[in-house]
């Protein structure tokens, strides 16, 4: 009898090898891409209009050192030396920073969102305090990473990116000085070769504006920021890819356009979008005079402001003024328009299947999460690298997109506050929910404009995907009403409001000179 | 071994469930003889109104009181004398209590099928009583495609999970007995319904790691009235090994490092009037924990053994 347990015993034991070893799925913590060859070149990207800067050569740099000079075949002779004896960690840099590094800062940049992307819990007494941006390490910390918080970011991030990119590109046609692989065949650079001059370096333009856009809108990771920039930095010299003045004059760039974008951030009135309970309360107030509804915070305890009731009022990418754009009034509370939307979410609520609950969820990018500005620039992250783009032309479709969907967040957000529409648990005695309810009124849903705002730009900017995107669109705006927390309306008009922001921005995008 | 020891079969199959349920009752040391079967079906209520966000002790109204209620068919089969297999299928339903501030709906539905080898290594008379040592191996996968992503309502973490356990006993022939057993559960993954989500730093991806855990309890117990009742107290330990923490008044993840100690009083009761039928009952609270609910719980089952 001994004899059966202990085979038992051993054969358990082989049970949990092959458990151990063949259950398991690799978990990716970045996107899975190499160095490529770019798909072209676009020589001509330093006469493309910029967003921010007056013109391409705004930002003046030294004019480079001919390769001749002995300055710049003493650099060579340093790049050489440096990449020919690599560290495994060295060689990980210079792996995971790629050719197309702007991908890799977009990465950073969803995480920071996650990372901070928490609401302030009550108070032992039932207050809520605030994070401070005067002292952004006191509890809770600076910032609470929202949606209107992480579209700003990422705006500010990918217009300072494409300028400083536009910049650059004029510089390098301009000066046309070759790169280090070129120029010397005994260096062998770790990334294929595009045949892009390497002067100012494209590479170190995204390390400095990234590093310093995100080190203002993520005061608390200043240090971890200046690390990954450093880090970024020598790999291209690591990588073969710059000499040490490509490095300097593209650092310099990047400096100066982030500092041009980040005056305007400092100005863009988002610093009063969270504003105080008596404004707060006097919208809340118009809203009921004017329409007779308003919406309300029910959490235990009730936050006493929702969120952001101001950043309707936050300065506009490409859209002339938030009125322009702002969605009809929607169906009073016990309209039949109305009555049917209670209708359909008491169905999904009660007939919850499967199906539903996945596209609730999936699309749902809540707390803790990159956002859904972050879900959209992750699919711009994944189709660039599809398509093969070169980083000036990734950055032009980040900072597009961001636009885009910032000028729809601040739409979105003006509706939300003008309108004041109560939520499905406000409405609906008893309604119970799959999805958070969020902290602000109803209409128009966030999800519903910034993604239908995004797929306009990514259709125009992929059109080979067809209507790929705008399918998405239509099933994040659905996804809030599965998830119980959105009217039909609120879904389907915030939709229209993204598609019809959007083309603003496409205007602009059309006449940029890059199509 | 007396037959009202088999009912035992019952706590030691909560037990290799117990770091899923926050069942409370230990490893039992008994053992069935060839072609008996136990059938029993357990209730359980548990509830909780804090728990341990990382290390500290949160009240959240958001949340509330969150119940939980299991209702558990179980069976336990004799193969051979010394080696018993034990099945459970526990359906689990969860609900925050009025008033709440999140107006979140519940969850329930069959959470996993746990199957259980248990095998009597050695059981053999030691100065004025017996020493045994027992091992178990389980195993237990999801039944239905219920979310473990829907904390702290999902009615479990959505993966497989492996248990090896070593049980040691000691009881006198008074009828006291003291019983230790440690278990390693080792952790799969389970799939959620996004495919981005931050456990300190990016994934993109769907499926989450669920930490793997140490699981130890410590029994000290007694037989009365001509061993038809017993009553034992028992503590029961979970050591995740790995996992990140809950993060500030944010929703919990399958991927949170699980830890708890919890303090329980069990009894049992065998009819000997109706053969073959018992009852039994517990009590526990959550003393220490870490990413999860400080509950109470407790619970009540029928149980009935019969020869084939």
């Amino acid at each position: 009898m001994k004899n059966i347990v202990s085979k038992i015993f051993a054969f358990s034991l082989l049970v949990i090898s092959v458990f151990l070893s063949s259950c398991e799925k690799d978990l990716p913590t970045q996107a899975n891409y190499l160095a490529y060859t770019y798909s072209k070149i676009d020589e001509n990207g330093g006469s493309w209009t910029p967003v921010l800067l007056s013109s391409a050569d705004q930002i003046a740099i030294p004019v480079p050192e001919a390769v001749g000079s002995s300055a710049f075949q003493e650099e060579l002779a340093f790049v050489k030396s440096e990449s020919s004896s690599l560290s495994g960690e060295q060689l990980d840099a210079v792996e995971y920073w790629t050719n197309n590094p702007a991908l890799r800062w977009n990465e950073i940049a969803l995480e920071l969102i996650a990372k901070y992307n928490l609401i302030p819990g009550p108070n032992a007494d039932d207050t809520y305090t605030l994070p401070n941006p005067a002292n952004p390490g006191e509890v809770p910390y600076f910032p609470f990473a929202h949606p209107p918080y992480a579209v700003r970011a990422l705006s500010y991030l990918s217009v300072a990116q494409f300028d400083g990119l536009i910049s650059a590109w004029h510089y390098k046609y301009l000066y046309n000085r070759p790169s280090p692989g070129l120029a010397d065949n005994s260096i062998t650079a770790a990334y294929v070769e595009n045949n892009i001059p390497s002067y100012p370096s494209d590479g170190a333009v995204i390390a400095a504006v990234s590093r310093d856009i995100l080190s203002v809108m993520f005061p608390l990771e200043k240090d971890y920021l200046a690390e990954r920039a450093e880090e970024h930095m020598s790999s291209l010299i690591w990588a073969g890819a710059n000499v040490e003045s490509d490095i300097s004059a593209g650092a310099f760039i990047g400096e100066e356009v982030a500092k041009i974008a980040l005056a305007r951030a400092s100005t863009d009135g988002m610093s009063k979008a969270q504003c105080p309970k008596p404004i707060s309360d006097s919208l809340q107030a118009a809203a009921f005079d004017r329409f007779g509804w308003k919406w309300e915070n029910i959490e235990i305890p009730a936050r006493p402001v929702g969120l952001t009731p101001l950043f309707g009022q936050v300065k506009l990418w490409n859209v002339p003024n938030v009125e322009v754009v702002r969605p009809p009034v929607p169906p009073a509370p016990g309209s039949a328009e109305f009555e049917e939307s209670v209708v359909a979410l008491k169905n999904y609520a009660d007939n919850m299947t499967e199906e539903w609950r996945a596209i609730a969820n999936y699309w749902q990018d809540g707390l803790g999460t990159y956002t859904p500005p972050g879900h959209w620039n992750r699919y711009a992250k994944e189709y660039a690298i599809k398509y093969k783009l070169n980083p000036l032309r990734t950055v032009r479709v980040f900072a597009y997109l961001n636009m885009a969907m910032m000028d729809g967040g601040i739409s979105c957000w003006d509706a939300k506050y003008y309108y004041h529409y109560p939520r499905p648990i406000n409405l609906i005695p008893g309604y119970k929910t799959i999805a958070g309810t969020p902290n602000f009124p109803s209409y128009t849903s966030g999800h519903s404009v910034f993604s239908a705002a995004g797929a306009e730009v990514m259709t125009y900017m992929f059109p080979e995907e067809g209507s790929l995107f705008r399918d998405y669109a239509v099933e994040a705006a659905i996804s809030r009403v599965y998830g119980g927390i959105h009217w039909i309306f609120d879904a389907e008009v915030g939709t229209t409001q993204g598609i019809e922001v959007a083309s603003y921005t496409l205007d602009v995008a059309k006449a940029d000179g890059a199509d | 071994m007396k037959n009202q020891h088999k009912i035992g079969f019952i706590l030691a199959l909560l037990s290799i469930l117990g770091s899923t349920l926050m069942a409370q009752t230990p490893s039992d040391a008994l053992m069935m003889k060839k072609k008996e079967i136990c059938i029993a079906a357990m209730y359980e209520h548990s509830w909780f109104d804090e728990y341990w966000e990382g290390t500290y002790l949160r009240h959240n109204e958001t949340i509330a009181t969150v119940d939980r209620h299991m209702v558990m068919p179980m069976a336990a089969i004799g193969i051979v004398d010394r080696l018993n297999l034990i099945v459970a299928a526990p359906y689990v339903k969860t609900a925050s209590r009025e008033p709440n501030g999140g107006k979140f709906e519940g969850a329930k539905g069959f959470q996993d099928l746990s199957l259980a080898l248990k095998g009597e290594i050695f059981n053999k008379e030691m100065g004025k009583g017996k020493l045994a040592l027992l091992g178990t191996v389980s195993y237990s996968t999801p039944i239905t495609n219920y979310l473990s992503d829907y904390r702290p309502y999902s009615i479990g973490f959505g993966a497989n999970e492996l248990g090896v356990r070593g049980i040691l006993q000691y009881q006198l022939n008074s009828g006291i007995y003291i019983r230790g057993a440690l278990a390693y559960l080792f952790r799969g993954q389970t799939k959620a319904e996004r495919d981005y989500y931050y456990n300190n730093g990016s994934y993109y991806t769907p499926w989450m790691d669920v930490p793997s855990a140490w699981n130890y309890n410590a029994v000290a117990g007694i037989w009365l009235f001509d061993s038809s009742w017993k009553i034992e107290a028992n503590y029961m330990g979970l050591v995740s090994t790995s996992g990140d923490d809950i993060r500030a008044y944010n929703a919990a993840q399958p991927t949170n490092k699980v830890d708890m100690g919890v303090l329980g009083v069990s009894s049992q009761y065998y009819f000997k009037k109706l053969k073959g039928l018992g009852l039994l009952a517990y009590y526990s609270d959550t003393l220490s924990g870490r990413n999860v609910g400080k509950s109470a719980q407790y619970g009540v089952g029928v149980t009935y053994q019969f020869k084939l």
